[in-house]
Formats: C-alpha cells, structure tokens, sequence
C-alpha cells in the first residue's frame, strides 16, 4: 500500500467515517428517543371508543368510569358493565356498541391494548398522585380531545424525577405542593 | 483498637457457646468461622463444569442466530400486550386493594380464627382474627405457612380409581354411583370413617345423619398427639371430662414437667400470650417465674428460669418427692391427704431425688419454697406425655398447694369428637381382617402412616373390598385405597367450629375450588343425598346454614333475622354465646386417697430406671406430619436445635460418648421388633440415656418435598397400655450403626467471629442478660462501665418526618420462629433446599439465633432474632459500587434489586450478617422448578418483587406495607404516625415481642420500649446506629447474677 493512500485513509476516510457513524447514531438516538419511549403509541382498540366524545364534548368525569383511582395503584380500566350502565340504554344501535353488548353477554372481558406501561420494578401508585390533587392530564395528556388515546408523555424513570423535584415549576396548578419522594423504595422494593 | 475494646469488657467467667465444635474449639469450625461465606459457597460456579459443551465459538453463533431471530420478531415492538379488566366487576373489589376475610384456621384441633388477605380473588396471605376470644389475632407457624398448601403443586387435581394397581383419572359422577352402589349393598357389614379429632357441630350432625342412612356405620377418631391421659386421670381425680384450661397469667410460679405448653401442647397460641403477660418489662414486678424439668430441651425449656433435666420416667418420683417435701417439711395439710398418703409420701426424699438425677438441691429447694410461698398462685403442669400414675399426681400436688384456683371455671375445651379407644381400634382391625368391613372412609386421615405398627392396619385394609381416602394431596394411606377422592383446601371450605364453650367460628371459602375438587363434608353429605348426580357447590352451605339457623341462632335470641345474624357472623368469623362450662365438680377431693390405694402408688420406689427411654414428640414445624409437602415449614429452622429439613436423635453428649457417637453419626434404635436407624444430633441438656425424636418425617407417597426429609420414627408409637404413654419406650436398646447422614443446622452459619474473639457474643454485647433482681437493685446496670462510639466518618443523615424503628424484648421473645414464618409469607421468600442450606444459601430474612451459656448439662439457652438493623451509619451501603443499596430519609436501609449487580461487598461488610444472596433462581433450582410452577405464582404478593439469580436482598422492614399505610394516611390526609404500620413479623408474634413505630414520635407507645433502660443495640460499639433495639433478658432466678 502506498504512502499517499495510507495518508489519505487516515487522515479523510476515517474521521468522514466515524463522523458519520457518529452523528447518525446521535441523531437516531435523539430523534427516536420519544418514539423508544412509547410517546405516540396509540394502537387501536378492540372497540373504538372516543374519549374526545365522552371525556371531551360530554364533559364526563375522569373518575365516573377509572373508579378506585382514589385509592388503588391501579385506574382501573372500566368493566364492561360500567359501560353497560349507559349502553343498556344509550345508542344501542350503533356497530361498536352493539360490539360492546356483545362482549358483556358472552361474559368476555375486552382486550384493551395496553398503552401505557411501568416497569415491573417500579410500584407507581395512581391514589397518592390523585388524592394530592394532581390532574390526569398532567401525565396523560389532555385525554379529553384525544379521538384514539395515546401515550403522551415519556414513563421513564428521569421522567418520573423531574417532576418529583421540581414540582413547583411541574404542576402550577397546586399552590402548596412539595416535592416528591425521590429515594429509592418509593417505587422499588 | 478493637482488640483493646474488646480486652477492656473482659468478663473471664463467661461461657458462650453455640455448638460442641465451638465449645471444644473444634479446628475446622474455627477455621470456617474465619470466612465469610461457608466453604464450597460457590464450588457450582465451575464455568467450565456448568457450561461444558458450549464451546464460545459456538455461543456466538448462537447469539447471533437469536439476536437475528429476536429481531426478525420484532415487528411490533412498540406492543405493551393488554389490560383486561373484569367483564362484571365484583362489587367488593377494586384491583390493586385486598380484601380481608375472617375464616377458621382447620390446620389442626385447635382451629384458632384467622383473616385472609386476598388480593383480586386469591388469598395471600394468612393472620390471626383479632376478634377471635382464644387467639387474639395471633396463629402459628404452621398456619401462616399453611398457605403455600393451597397452592401446592402436588395437591390432588381430580378424582382417581385404583384399577389393577394403576390410578386412573375419573369423574366425580362415576365415583360416586359406584360408591352408593356398594354402601348401599352393604347391608350389615361394617362402614368404617376413620376421621381425627373436630370439633365442628356441623360435620357431627353430618356424621350423625350418615349413621341414620348406613346404620352399619362406625365413626373412629384418632390421633396420634392427644390430651387422653390427662383427661382420663382428671376424670378419675376429679370427674367431668377434661382437664380443665389455666389461668397462665395467674401464675406466679409455673412448673412444667415434661410440658412443652409454649411449644406443641394445648392451644400454644393462647398459652404464649398468656405466659407472656406476665413478662412485661414496665412491670418487672410481676414477672412469672417458670421452673422445667424435662428430658429433652424444648421450647418451653429454652424459656425456662430454673431448668432441670429429668428422664420422664422419673418425673413420679419427682412429683412424690415434691409432695413429701411440702407435705411433711413445709406442713401443709390438705383434705386430699390422709394418713395412708402421709405414710407413704416420706420414703421419697427430695435430696435423695436430687443427688440421684444429678439436680443441684439448691435449685429444687428454691423451688419448693416458691411453691409453698405462693399457693394458690402458681401451677403444676404436668405434660400430656406423663402416664396416668404422674398426671394423678400432679392433681394432687396442685389440690395440696390450693392451685385448683388456677383452673378456669368460666370455659372448657370441647370437642365433638370421641376418641376411639384402643380396643375400638383392634376390633376395627380384626373385623377388616376377617371381612366383616364392606367399606373404610378416610375423612382426611392417614392412618396407614400414623396408627401404631401393632395394629397392621395396612395389611387389613387389603382385605376390605372399597377403601375410600379423602385427602388434599397423596399420603401412604391414599395409595392403600381404591377410591382417592381430592378435598378443598381449608380456604376453600365452609365449617364451623367450636372449641370452646360458647366460642362458635366460622370457616368460609375465599377462592373457588383451584381444582376438580368437593369439601370433605360435602362428599359424604352427598352420598346420603337423595341424588348424587345433583352435586351442587352450596350443598354444604345450605347445610351449614340451616344448622345454625335451627341450633346455634336461637341460642343468641338475636334481634336481628337470621339472614342479617349470617351475614354478621360470617363478616366477623366468629360469635359467642352465653353458655355456661360444665362445672368442674371439686368433689373429687375426697377421691385421692382411693386412687392413691388402686394406683399403687406406694409400691412406687425410687428405682434406678436402666436402658434408653425412648420418647417421640410433635414436630414444631410439621405436625403430626401433615405439613411435611411443605417447603417453608421443613426449611423452618427447628427452635432449639436449628436443623432444618430432618429429625435427629437428640441425645446428652455424655450418653453420646458411651455409645461412641459424634453429631450426624446413625444409631440404631430397637425396641422388640421394631428397628429404626436415625442421625444423632447432640443436645445440650439432655438427660442421659434418654433420646428424644420428632414424628412426621420420613414420609413416603408424600410429595416431593416430603420425599427423603427425616427419618420415620412413628413405628415407636404404641398403643398405650394400661394407662402408660404411647409416645415413650422404656428399655430401647441403642447402638452405633456404621455410616452417617448429615443433618443440617443453620446454627453455626453467619459467624463471624474467629479463634480470636472467642465469646465474642459476650464481650461484644450481642447477647446481653440481667437478672430482676439485678434491675430491681440497679435498672441501669446493663450501660455501667460502657465505652463504645467509635468516632464517625460521615455526616449523620437528616430524619425531618417519621423514622422508622423496631424494638425485640427478649424477656417476650421465645424462640418459636412464628415471626420467620410470616416474613417468608409476606415477602415472598424462596425454599432453596436441604443442599442449600448446608452451604449457608437460605434465604430467610429474619432467624432467630440462639447461644447457650453454662456447661453443655445445665445450659441457659437465649435467643435472638436477628435481621436487617437498619443502621444509620451502615456499612453496607459504603461499599456498594452500584448505589443498590442506600439510606432513605425516613431511616431505612433501601436495597434496590433492578440496580444490583451481585458483587456481595455489601454481605462482606454487614456486621450482622443478614443480607441474603440470591446464588440460583431458587423458585427454579429448587426440586426441577417445583416452586416455579403455576400455581405456585397465584400466592406471591404482588407488592414484594420476586427476586430471581444474582441479586442481593434482606429485611425491608415491609416496605410494601410501609407505603400502603402512607398512602392510606395521604388519601384521608392525615399524618403518618408510626403506629399506623405493622410489619408482618410484628403481627405475627404470639408474645407481642416486636414492637415498630416512629422513632422520633414521644407520643407512642414504641417510643417508650425504644428508650427503655433494658434497651441496648448489638455491636454497639461499631457505631453504626442501628435501628433496632434490644430489650437485654432479664432471668427472674433467686440471685443478682445471671
């Protein structure tokens, strides 16, 4: 191999090639950091259910069909016979809610497509962030004009923290709120 | 500048010892104290041994090959799978929150009232009902464990019909035409059901209908440990039926012989907690004072103020001695003793008695001045192990000290059950012999394991034509019958109970049947139904609802239909009525010198008993064998001897030596024609010639748990003859056998002391005891003439809000291992198994560590339970090079598995030795994934993470139970105060031991036990602050030194 073309492959080939892989490699990272994340996840759903008609035009509360959000680490996706409650009555005809009727008198629980998703190591718990008078919205989203919900916000564990220590500045909305634990068996053990 | 520390608490005439090899500064034990982890640790972890065949050529390619395929797969990786939520919700539940039910524990005839935890429909864990009048919210080891029964494996799935020898699956339908077709045609030939002791008016009446639609139908009960001598000698003293309950917290004396009331016999539960009323450290006054004299050292030995070691077959003496000294010494008449009694009474000399057992007199007559200083007051119990001669006794001694006050007159024991007598029994046999039996029903009985080898009873169930077994999982019996029908479990049952004169509790099912299984009762109850075919769930809840509605709601004159009552009383599990005991008459006064003439008592002398006494007891952790498929409870370390997972010959180190034997060394025991070959485990304080061996093990068709764990010593059980104990053989011969089998102890693991700081217990304060009158004398004395503090490298933490604690009195705690139990419940903690153990791999988070001071004739055992101290300044968290564990600001010691990489420095660098290493899968490892199946998962608690191979775990306080109790207060927006949480161990304690509350709260109640002045920490001097303290033993003997 000559002289000029080790020189050149040196001194050109190899800082343009391991810029390149750099930056490429950066760029997917960042740029696809959301996406890793789960934030835009919005798969469809076995009924296509519109939290923008329910949650948004008719103004139904958050907790009318998550009950036991209050005082479970769970929202609690609603029974089929939440739903039910209405439907048995409301809008009867219509191809998704007759789907739904379906599914409540053959006794089989819905398949929802899970959305948002802790890790099995993290124990978040939905009551103590409701009962301190914290919004739905601020970790979902603005559900209410969502057509087909989706993930929002990142859940990773930077995600969690940051707001854990900067509540002031994260939820302005709560006047006297403190900052959350952030030691480690509050979420883990 | 430790040694100095050390040499400065220089207390020469100390003598702690944990085993023979420490007190003889065994070389090899010495040796291995000197390392942290037991030698062979991580002999497994050959790479080259466990991945052999896998060349790294080839582990690439087979990376590579599945990396490709993973990503091949990966078409939507974005896919979080589904949340399902109910169809129909169930009004009561609320994913995520548990629900409690009251219940009947049905573990054994003592069916203490119990709350199951169930979390979306599947029960998780067990504790006592507080509501319950006998056991007060506490239950037993074997209950807590019990829970894993429900979930076991190898429990019966479905019904089976022996066909040519081989089980063959079948329908409930087919079994039961088949088995009505052939009650049916029985016509005069015996139907035997062969139950145990219960105590349910329900089934009786069941039991009584049976009998009205076979009237050949006979109902035996048996079992194998049981209170019949002393009822029977109580009947023959006193009339009415059974020995009557003690007052235990009356008591200011109690002398045991041969009683192991903390341990195994009557309602422990109730007997702890009232033995330990009397040990309140505000109040050390009125600390109780227990004297034991018996063969073996058991529970109640452990915890005993004055100790004596005693052959059980010397205990009449003992008693007449004691009679004599109180009688004719101290002069105290009693219209029980007439002058024939008087006569006889003086040829037993109590110091005569002492130099021939060996017993210091002293001792003895501290004892007889106790008794006769505080008649009235005190207690003779004498164990139900004694014959019939000593039981009698016994009633007389106590009727001579006026200790009939102690008795309970408001309640006795009940039970709805007869026990068949031994004749019953050999008729039953004789007549299976010779056919004259159609049929035997085993109402959840393992005869074929448990009667006594006399009887063959095997051999005559071959000659019965249907043997039916009723059983939750296969037993020895189950594989001698035709007919194996699955039961539910007890948390899938309905019943009632009642043990106790006007307790009546309710046992209701939590979970619908896992398997293809019926409740016991159901299944008879429905072979005398008009129609089998028409099984239905409810069959015994209909039944069981109408038989209180016609017998036990008109007693209450309740205001309420019995429709509202029902509800109630199931919510609450359990009711009391206004009944009235029996009336234990006193007439019997009079009777004694009668039964002293018909006894013969005065024939009684002082005889030098020659040959091995043989006794076998119940297991602590297994009972008469029923738990032995389970893990927990074989893995549980035995109270007093530590071993897990078998049973041992216990014997002195002296009779040890005559037969020249060492620890693990097998011995052959033989009695007439009965030959057992068994590990010899040498016991401090053991009498000589005297060998003590728990039942329960060495089961066969058990299960694989039970497989090859102990020893079967139940052919040692006889029929008691003429009033004697069945559990106890005079004259056995004992030799050595050649061979051994290694039995092991969790005793000796975590030591960490070497040749060095030899009793360093003492010296470094681990174990800190007084004696009342010491505190009485000086309550500080336990902190005179201490210099510790080491000075602090970091900065102490700031605590703003609550600061959790823990405070163990050890005047409370017995050493029962009740707490360890609980934990492993609560925490989800794996069974590693017997070859686990042996390399110091188990993983309970709590143990109860015990010394032993003195000479290995009269030790003075103590215990401790140790766990993660939660020290302020802890050395763990120092050298953690991956921040897994930490300190949290409300003053625990955090250890974050998802962040633990397994270096084991932390383990390295604790001073108490209670981090746990996680060297296998254990749930995997163990038995081929036994624990790893199914339904094994449904019992985890799913706020505790399961942790899997190579993370490091320990105590967490219950951290899950921690944050349910803040986010409890957070929701009702109230402070947190520490009172608000209690840890699994703390619930469970019989002895209320364990006290957990905020530290920094004065207001509290924990706060006072953690300031006490008995308080101390362990290793105090290192500084690290822990967070747990110890209230320091005080032993109420005669003398300011311990």
């Amino acid at each position: 191999m000559s002289k000029q073309f080790l020189d050149y492959l040196l001194r050109v080939r190899l800082p343009l090639v391991l810029f390149v892989v750099a930056a490429s490699f950066s760029i997917t990272y960042f740029v696809s950091r959301a996406e890793r994340d789960g934030v835009g996840y919005s798969p469809a759903q076995p009924i296509i259910f519109s939290h923008l008609l329910h949650a948004g035009t008719m103004k139904i509360d958050c907790q009318y069909c998550h009950t036991g959000v209050e005082s479970s680490r769970h929202a609690v996706i609603p029974a089929a016979s939440t739903c039910m409650n209405c439907h048995s009555v409301a809008r009867k005809d219509r191809p998704e809610i007759i789907k739904l009727t379906k599914f409540y008198k053959e006794g089989t629980p819905i398949p929802w497509k899970r959305i948002h998703k802790v890790p099995d190591y993290a124990y978040f718990n939905h009551s103590v962030h409701i009962n301190k008078g914290i919004q739905c919205v601020s970790c979902h989203g603005d559900i209410a004009q969502m057509e087909v919900v989706g993930q929002m916000n990142s859940f990773v564990m930077s995600a969690c923290l940051d707001c854990h220590r900067n509540a002031q500045a994260k939820l302005p909305y709560l006047k006297q709120v403190k900052n959350g634990p952030d030691n480690c068996w509050a979420c883990h053990r | 500048m430790a040694n100095q520390d050390f040499s400065q608490n220089e207390k020469p005439e100390a003598n702690y010892w944990r085993s023979f090899e420490e007190l003889y500064a065994d070389q090899k034990t010495l040796e291995a104290k000197k390392h942290e982890f037991l030698e062979g640790v991580t002999n497994d972890f050959n790479i080259e041994k466990n991945l052999s065949g896998l060349s790294r050529r080839k582990f690439i390619a087979l990376l590579s090959a599945s990396a490709a395929l993973a990503g091949a797969g990966c078409s939507d990786y974005r896919d979080k799978g589904e949340v399902i939520p109910y169809n129909v919700k169930p009004e009561e539940v609320i994913p995520g929150k548990p629900n409690y039910y009251a219940s009947t524990c049905n573990g054994c005839a003592q069916n203490c009232g119990i709350v199951i935890k169930t979390r979306e429909g599947r029960p998780i864990k067990i504790d006592g009902n507080t509501d319950h009048p006998i056991n007060k919210g506490k239950i037993c080891a074997k209950g807590e464990a019990s829970i894993l029964n429900l979930y076991d494996p190898s429990r019966l799935q479905f019904p089976l019909i022996k066909q040519g020898g081989i089980f063959e699956k079948a329908s409930w339908g087919s079994i039961d035409s088949q088995i009505k077709n052939s009650l049916d045609s029985a016509s005069g030939s015996e139907i035997a059901v062969v139950t145990h002791r219960f105590n349910s008016p329900t089934t009786k009446k069941m039991f009584e209908e049976f009998q009205i639609k076979y009237p050949s139908a006979k109902i035996y009960a048996y079992d194998v440990y049981h209170n019949e001598i002393k009822n029977s000698a109580w009947k023959k003293c006193y009339g009415g039926d059974v020995f009557p309950l003690i007052k235990w917290d009356e008591a200011n004396i109690i002398l045991s012989l041969e009683g192991d009331f903390l341990g195994v016999e009557g309602n422990v539960v109730e007997q702890m907690r009232l033995f330990s009323d009397r040990k309140n450290v505000n109040d050390v006054k009125s600390f109780n004072r227990l004297y034991v004299a018996e063969g073996n050292m058991s529970l109640t030995g452990m915890n005993a103020d004055y100790r004596f070691r005693l052959r059980p077959d010397n205990q009449l003496a003992f008693v007449l001695s004691l009679l004599n000294e109180l009688i004719t010494k101290k002069n105290i008449s009693s219209p029980a003793v007439d002058a024939n009694i008087k006569n006889i009474i003086p040829s037993f000399s109590l110091k005569e008695f002492a130099s021939q057992n060996g017993i210091e007199y002293k001792k003895l007559s501290h004892l007889v001045d106790d008794l006769a200083a505080n008649r009235g007051s005190a207690i003779v119990y004498g164990g139900r192990a004694l014959n019939e001669q000593t039981q009698i006794a016994v009633n007389l001694l106590n009727e001579v000290l006026g200790n009939t006050k102690t008795y309970r007159p408001d309640a006795v024991d009940i039970s709805k059950s007869v026990y068949s007598s031994n004749e019953e029994l050999k008729n039953l046999v004789s007549s299976m012999n010779s056919g004259k039996v159609k049929a035997v029903i085993h109402f959840d009985t393992n005869p074929v394991y448990h009667l006594p080898q006399d009887l063959q009873y095997e051999k005559a169930l071959g000659k019965v034509p249907m043997v039916i077994t009723l059983s939750e999982s296969e037993n020895e019996t189950a594989y001698a019958s035709n007919y194996v029908l699955p039961i539910s479990h007890t948390l899938e049952s309905w019943g009632d109970y009642n043990v106790r004169t006007g307790v009546y509790s309710l046992q209701q099912p939590v979970i619908s049947p896992i398997y293809n299984t019926r409740q016991k009762e159901a299944i008879l109850l429905n072979l005398i139904s008009d129609n089998p075919q028409n099984y239905s769930e409810k069959l015994y809840l209909d039944y069981l609802k109408k038989s209180w509605q016609e017998n036990i709601f008109p007693k209450l004159s309740s205001p309420f239909t019995f429709e509202k009552f029902w509800i109630g009383a199931l919510h609450d599990g359990v009711i009391t009525t206004k009944e009235e005991a029996p009336q234990s008459p006193r007439s019997g006064v009079s009777k004694f010198p009668s039964l002293w003439e018909e006894l013969g008592m005065g024939l009684i002398s002082h005889k030098k008993v020659a040959g091995f006494t043989v006794m076998i007891t119940e297991s602590y952790r297994l009972g008469d064998g029923r738990y032995a498929n389970n893990g927990w409870l074989q893995e549980l370390p035995h109270p007093v001897s530590k071993v897990t997972w078998d049973n041992y010959a216990a014997i002195s180190e002296r009779s040890a030596k005559v037969l020249g034997v060492k620890n693990n060394d097998l011995v052959e025991i033989k009695v007439g024609n009965k030959k057992v070959s068994i590990p010899v485990i040498l016991q401090p304080g053991v009498a000589d010639n005297f060998i003590s061996v728990e039942t329960g093990f060495g089961r066969k068709n058990s299960g694989v748990v039970a497989q090859e764990a102990g020893v079967n010593v139940q052919p040692f059980y006889a029929l008691s003859e003429n009033s004697n104990s069945p559990w106890m053989v005079t004259n056995a011969s004992v030799s050595k056998v050649s061979g051994s089998y290694k039995v092991i102890s969790t005793q000796d693991h975590q030591n960490f002391d070497d040749a060095l700081t030899k009793n360093a217990h003492l010296k470094r304060d681990i174990i800190q005891e007084g004696t009342v009158l010491q505190y009485l004398k000086d309550p500080d004395f336990l902190h005179k003439n201490k210099e510790h503090h080491l000075p602090n490298m970091y900065d102490d933490f700031a605590y703003n809000d609550v600061k959790w604690g823990m405070s163990i009195d050890l005047n409370r705690c017995l050493g029962c291992g009740n707490c360890i139990a609980a934990c492993n419940v609560e925490n989800n903690i794996p069974v590693v198994g017997k070859d686990q153990v042996e390399k110091g791999r188990e993983m309970m988070w709590l143990r109860i560590d015990r010394y032993y001071s003195g000479t290995p004739e009269e030790p003075k055992p103590a215990v401790q339970p140790m766990l993660c101290q939660h020290c302020d300044q802890a050395p763990c968290e120092n050298v953690c090079p991956v921040a897994a564990t930490q300190h949290s600001p409300d003053g625990l010691n955090q250890m974050v598995y998802n962040r633990c990489v397994g270096t084991r420095y932390c383990s390295n660098n604790c001073p108490f030795k209670v981090r746990r290493f996680n060297f296998y899968n254990f749930r995997d490892h163990f038995a081929n994934g036994y624990y790893l199946q199914d339904s094994v998962s449904l019992m985890h608690n799913p706020e505790v993470t399961v942790r899997s191979r190579g993370v490091m775990e320990k105590c967490s306080f219950c951290i899950q139970r921690i944050m349910e109790a803040r986010e409890e207060a957070i929701r009702v927006n109230q402070p947190l105060k520490g009172s608000d949480v209690r840890t699994a161990c703390q619930n469970s304690c019989g002895t209320e031991a364990i006290k957990f509350g905020n530290i920094k709260d004065p207001k509290e109640e924990f706060y006072q036990y953690r300031n006490h002045k008995l308080g101390y920490y362990v290793l105090e001097e290192l500084n690290v602050k822990p967070n747990v303290t110890y209230l320091a033993k005080l032993r109420n003997t005669h003398s300011e030194e311990v």
